[in-house]
């Protein structure tokens, strides 16, 4: 059996989850054992190029990632969004908030009006193009990654969890930050990272996304039991909250 | 039964020789605020005057991660059975209580070797409670205190500890122990009245029934809108699960190796407040709502788990998972006490 082809491509992000795969260190080795890694460029200039698994990291924000996308798309028999910024929009989602001819002169200035600056609405992967499977986080968990590579490999569904990190927070015996009266947004978000966050005595602020049933609104009631209001969860939403599924 | 004692110093020293003959011990100790069972270096660190852990000590008796056997894909497998001793010290009565109601759980039907043979390694030391938790109702349980089911009891009488040892393992620690003395006669008093007054004190949430009334109180309570009501606001998070030392639900899952040839089974802490406990297969879940699954935990407690256990009932009053509930809905206690009240509505 020859190896599964694997490309790799990056829109818009920090590359942070594409570390996150070179941070496997050792096993490195390993995936490259039992894939074949593309790498992207060559991928995409040779027009016949198929390859059988495409990971895409970042999310889409220009109307010209949308064509690349839907190329890719129509190539590979598998996508995988990668990391926070292909699953939900990620930190990029926050710019759907504002004007964008606004954001675009925020942060270009007297560039702005460059055509390759042109700028949309930010979308997660799967709003452009169907995803088969999606790998959370900013950035992802390594582990978490092998595990889904491998289950791929052997031609089994990734299990991805669908419960709220309260379930690993308390697996690792943190204290609650609501103990101390603190927001955190562990009990409507998915799994998955080990509650890195609350591991650190830090509130959980969203990146792996919502569950898939989150009860939005137990979290907003339950801000009077904490003296908290409803804004202030939302505030706390806005990293990676911006305008996903159901909203706070 | 005799009762000796030993000054805290000596306790202190009779631990620290355990350490220092390579005995594995577990004891309770600090997290910031907090309590938790965890590997103890020194007797300096054991905390016997904590109020509760954050986690029980179940955690060790059946781990949240455990493996069972290593396999080859559409190959053979081999069981993973190795369990080394252990000593876990400090276990509260009520805790105690729900380690003796798992064992019977896991000895009887489908006879559980994993979880068995390392039970046979655990020696309890168990320790009478000095400091009431905010939440616990253990008095409402009946499990403030303890007569059996430990291999060792102490009780703290303010300068020294009162022990009481129960079993062929208990003894077998005791040869670490230097200077122990039997205790006279009104250190046997003081400890009795420290159990007489905890058997009522600790009992932050009063049960408005006996506890041997709960198994009847639900036969009626199915159909009562309690459980739409609290679980309108429920998370699905499973703290309540995790936290509670008689909820000992599993999930088996299998870890493959890179090589995609070996690999690992593993079973792990599930919970049946999460959203897919309930999935089988073909996708069907049949604890869809929240509110069904919310029910489940406490019929489960004062009913399904007695039923299998003589009529004990599954619930100990820790109060672990009132303080775990963000949602502040997963008090036992206030469930039943409403279901006493409106007994006519079920
Ligand atoms: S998800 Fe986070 S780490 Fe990953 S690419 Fe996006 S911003 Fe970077
Ligand atoms: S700290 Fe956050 S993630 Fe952890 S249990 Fe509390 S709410 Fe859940
Ligand atoms: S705890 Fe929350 S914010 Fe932190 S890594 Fe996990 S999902 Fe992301
Ligand atoms: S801890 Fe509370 S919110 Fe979480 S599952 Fe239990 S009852 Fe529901
Ligand atoms: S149901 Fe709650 S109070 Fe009762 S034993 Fe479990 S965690 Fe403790």
């Amino acid at each position: 059996m020859s190896k599964p082809r694997v490309a790799i491509f990056d829109f818009a992000c920090c590359e942070g989850c594409q570390l996150q795969i070179v941070n496997l260190e050792e096993e490195i080795l390993d995936l490259i054992n039992v894939v074949d890694v593309v790498e992207w460029r060559e991928a995409m200039s040779e027009q016949s190029h198929e390859f059988d698994i495409a990971i895409i990291e970042g999310s889409i924000t220009r109307p010209e990632d949308e064509k690349r996308i839907e190329i890719i798309r129509s190539r590979c028999k598998i996508m995988i969004a990668l990391g926070a910024c292909a699953t939900i929009g990620g930190v990029n989602k926050m710019k759907n908030k504002f004007d964008l001819e606004e954001v675009k002169h925020c942060v270009y200035g007297k560039d702005a009006h460059m055509p390759h600056l042109e700028t949309g609405l930010t979308k997660a992967v799967h709003e452009v193009v169907d995803v088969d499977y999606k790998i959370h986080g900013c950035p992802i968990d390594r582990k978490e990654f092998a595990s889904v590579i491998r289950a791929l490999l052997l031609g089994k569904r990734p299990t991805v969890p669908d419960y709220p990190v309260c379930v690993e927070c308390k697996a690792k015996e943190n204290i609650c930050r609501y103990e101390y009266n603190e927001i955190c947004l562990g009990p409507i978000i998915r799994a998955g990272c080990g509650a890195r966050c609350p591991s650190s005595s830090f509130r959980c602020f969203g990146c792996r996304g919502y569950v898939d049933n989150p009860n939005v609104e137990a979290a907003r009631e339950v801000m009077d039991k904490y003296g908290l209001t409803v804004e202030d969860l939302r505030q706390k939403m806005v990293l990676f909250g911006c305008e996903q599924g159901p909203t706070v | 039964m005799s009762v000796s004692k030993l000054s805290k110093e000596q306790f202190g020293q009779f631990v620290d020789a355990m350490l220092a003959a390579g005995r594995r011990v577990v004891g309770v100790v600090a997290k910031d605020d907090r309590f938790q069972f965890d590997e103890l270096k020194s007797a300096a660190a054991l905390r016997l005057d904590y109020d509760v852990t954050i986690l029980p000590p179940k955690k060790y008796v059946l781990p949240q991660v455990e493996p069972l056997l290593q396999f080859e894909v559409g190959g053979g497998a081999q069981s993973v059975m190795n369990y080394d001793p252990l000593v876990l010290l400090g276990v509260h009565p009520y805790d105690l209580i729900a380690i003796r109601q798992m064992d019977e759980l896991f000895s009887q039907g489908e006879y559980d070797r994993h979880y068995m043979d390392r039970r046979k390694q655990i020696t309890i030391i168990a320790c009478d409670v000095v400091r009431p938790s905010k939440n616990i109702f253990a008095s409402s349980m009946e499990t403030a205190v303890v007569s059996d089911g430990y291999d060792i009891l102490i009780t703290d009488i303010g300068d020294a500890y009162l022990l009481d040892v129960a079993t062929e393992k208990g003894h077998a620690l005791m040869t670490y122990a230097k200077g122990l003395a039997a205790a006279a006669s009104a250190d046997v008093e003081k400890r009795q009245a420290i159990q007489e007054a905890n058997r009522t004190a600790l009992n932050k949430h009063k049960l408005g029934c006996k506890v041997s009334y709960l198994p009847r109180l639900m036969e009626k309570a199915y159909n009562h809108p309690v459980w739409q009501e609290k679980a309108r606001l429920c998370f699905s998070c499973g703290s309540c699960n995790q936290v509670c030392p008689t909820c000992y639900c599993f999930d088996v899952q299998d870890q493959v190796n890179w090589d995609l040839k070996t690999g690992e089974r593993v079973r792990c802490w599930d919970g049946c407040l999460l959203e897919n406990f309930a999935t089988v297969a073909g996708n069907h879940n049949f604890r869809k709502d929240r509110s069904s699954r919310f029910r489940h935990r406490l019929f489960r407690k004062a009913k399904y788990v007695p039923e299998k256990i003589g009529g004990q009932i599954a619930c100990v009053g820790c109060g672990r998972c009132i303080t775990a509930c963000v949602a502040d809905i997963a008090n036992p206690v206030t469930v039943y006490n409403r279901l006493m009240e409106e007994r006519t509505l079920g």
